[in-house]
């Protein structure tokens, strides 16, 4: 069995609503191993984006407890939170969410750590995604494809432990969505990483190995 | 560093307009402070230039040379102890061309010939070269009316006539240029208004520091510095006008620290992103004040290049003098309020949430 990187053990998370608390999940476990591509799906407003953010550390659960790469960080300081999305996580945002000053090769050496100017690290990575003829251009000179690609390659940079795309095929057509699905696929396989995909696009659940709804919620997997 | 100016080069032309904006802004009170000094400079720079290091003027006098009397027989006490002193009397009259009924106004200064406070000419002769003729060292300012060594100048008042021996550079009091006549030529001049007129000094100049055993009660020593604060309208217009300069470095200063939040206002999301993404907000913070730091150096570095370059180029009677380092002053402060405005903006992106990246594009 490989390693566990990615463990979210009862989670609980309300949003305060007017007066009244609105419970958001509940009790929500989920693991995620090393070379697995798991993919959350659900109606709008079920909490898919929550459940993301909370596994990014980008909100704080109610209750219940968060591991990476077996090391508990529920309680890690707003500091050690940045630090650990920084070098531990790897976000595919829906809308590419590239900086737009910044030329491809560049966005990736922005986010690389510092001291670890790996120029290999980035020629690799954009060779593998096919994006190397955009090294020198900026987003908005770029597809959406390009972009989105992009954006991969700065997710696996730092070499994270979990990657966590939302919606990252939600402004693609059809077909590139897929093309841009398949490619997190293809990188999570051949690094071993542990990868959640929240999405809508019921045509890619295929590439997937798990998928999990959202239902009233709870996490139910299916299959 | 490298970030910033790339963000910098990116979005061209936001930069510039602000960078031009800048720089007018910050020519506008490096100009305005060379004016203020010039002006300040008008009014005592025939003192600053002065080399002593006290006056000893009357105890009653409130450290005013003009209003002072100090006994003609101190000169020779003080010499006697070995103090280098020298006698000064400061009078505001006017003299017109020998052939002219235009009045300019002058302020003597009597000094004698040869003394420490004799300043240099920059044309002609000092005054210890006169054959017995009366003589007198003039402000350039006064060749822009047409006055040249070798002419006859007549004191307005008392007739007496002056040949201008030579000029100086950059000797003005109270608004008006100078003109430095011998301890006798003003006697003389003196007794030609008023008979009575009995020779004495209103101060005497006095370099080194050596105890000079003044009696307290009649006599006090005071500093050039004190002396020139205490010259009437002085301290007031300089006042006025240094805080006219720094209320405007302050403006300008607040102007760049309001574009810079609302271009952070505009790039919140961005910021959410790079937080999202790992970057720590010092980082971030880093990146904008480094912006700052070049946007604002740059600005002051084109404009210190612009004001000394208009001041080259500006006429002689233009009361303006700046002085590199006090050019410098400016700059930096600006340079520095422009960075602590920015600490705004700074604070605006440390409470920026980076959950905003997480979602569509358009919920904030």
């Amino acid at each position: 069995m490989s390693k566990v990187l990615l463990e979210l053990k009862d989670i609980c998370k309300a949003y305060q609503d007017g007066s009244e608390k609105r419970l958001i999940l509940e009790n929500i476990s989920l693991s995620v191993e090393a070379g697995e591509f798991a993919a959350v799906v659900g109606p709008s407003g079920s909490g898919k984006s929550t459940l993301l953010s909370v596994a990014g550390l980008l909100l704080t659960p109610d209750s219940g407890s968060i591991l990476i790469a077996g090391k508990d960080v529920t309680s890690a300081s707003k500091r050690e939170r940045t630090g650990i999305r920084r070098r531990q996580i790897g976000f595919v945002f829906q809308n590419h969410n590239l900086l737009p000053f910044l030329k491809t090769e560049d966005q990736l050496s922005f986010v690389q750590d510092r001291g670890v100017k790996d120029k290999s690290k980035i020629d690799e990575l954009l060779r593998e995604l096919g994006i190397e003829s955009c090294r020198s251009s900026y987003p908005a000179k770029m597809s959406g494809g390009e972009r989105q690609r992009t954006a991969i390659a700065r997710a696996f940079i730092n070499d994270p432990d979990i990657i966590l795309a939302d919606e990252p095929t939600a402004s693609l057509d059809a077909e590139r969505g897929r093309a841009v699905a398949e490619m997190i696929k293809a990188e999570v396989k051949k690094r071993n990483k542990a990868a959640i995909m929240v999405t809508h696009d019921t045509r890619i659940l295929d590439l997937t190995d798990k998928v999990y709804r959202i239902e009233d919620r709870r996490l139910v997997a299916e299959q | 560093m490298r970030y910033a100016l790339k963000e910098i080069a990116f979005e061209k032309k936001k930069y510039i307009l602000i960078e031009l904006l800048l720089i007018l802004l910050m020519f506008m009170v490096l100009f305005l402070s060379g004016l203020a000094s010039g002006l300040g400079r008008a009014v005592t720079s025939a003192i600053e230039t002065m080399d002593a290091d006290s006056f000893v003027v009357d105890e009653s006098a409130e450290k005013m040379i003009t209003v002072s009397k100090v006994e003609t027989g101190l000169l020779d006490e003080l010499r006697a102890k070995g103090v280098e002193a020298a006698p000064l009397d400061i009078h505001r009259m006017h003299i017109r061309k020998q052939d002219d009924d235009e009045k300019l106004n002058i302020t003597y200064f009597a000094i004698e010939a040869g003394s420490f406070i004799e300043p240099e000419v920059i044309e002609g002769k000092g005054l210890s070269h006169s054959d017995g003729e009366a003589t007198i060292l003039l402000d350039d300012d006064f060749r822009v009316e047409g006055i040249s060594v070798g002419d006859k100048v007549v004191d307005a008042a008392a007739g007496t006539e002056f040949t201008v021996a030579g000029f100086v550079k950059d000797r003005m009091y109270g608004h008006t240029s100078v003109g430095y006549i011998t301890t006798d030529s003003y006697t003389k001049l003196r007794q030609a208004l008023s008979p009575m007129y009995v020779p004495e000094y209103h101060a005497i100049a006095v370099k080194g520091d050596k105890d000079l055993g003044l009696d307290p009660d009649i006599l006090e020593s005071v500093s050039k510095k004190e002396i020139i604060k205490n010259i009437p309208s002085y301290t007031a217009e300089n006042m006025t006008i240094t805080m006219i300069v720094w209320v405007l470095v302050i403006i300008s200063a607040v102007i760049i620290g309001i574009f810079n939040y609302i271009m952070t206002l505009q790039k919140r999301r961005q910021f959410g992103v790079m937080k999202a993404i790992g970057l720590s907000g010092g980082e971030l913070a880093g990146m904008l004040i480094c912006e700052v730091c070049i946007v604002s150096v740059f600005a002051g570095i084109v404009s210190l290049g612009l004001t000394f370059g208009m001041a080259a180029a500006m006429p002689e009677k233009m009361p303006f003098y700046l002085e590199v380092s006090n050019a410098v002053t400016v700059t930096a402060a600006f340079v520095v309020i422009s960075v602590l405005s920015s600490l705004l903006s700074v604070i605006n992106i440390s409470r920026i949430d980076p959950i905003i990246a997480i979602g569509g594009g358009d919920n904030e």
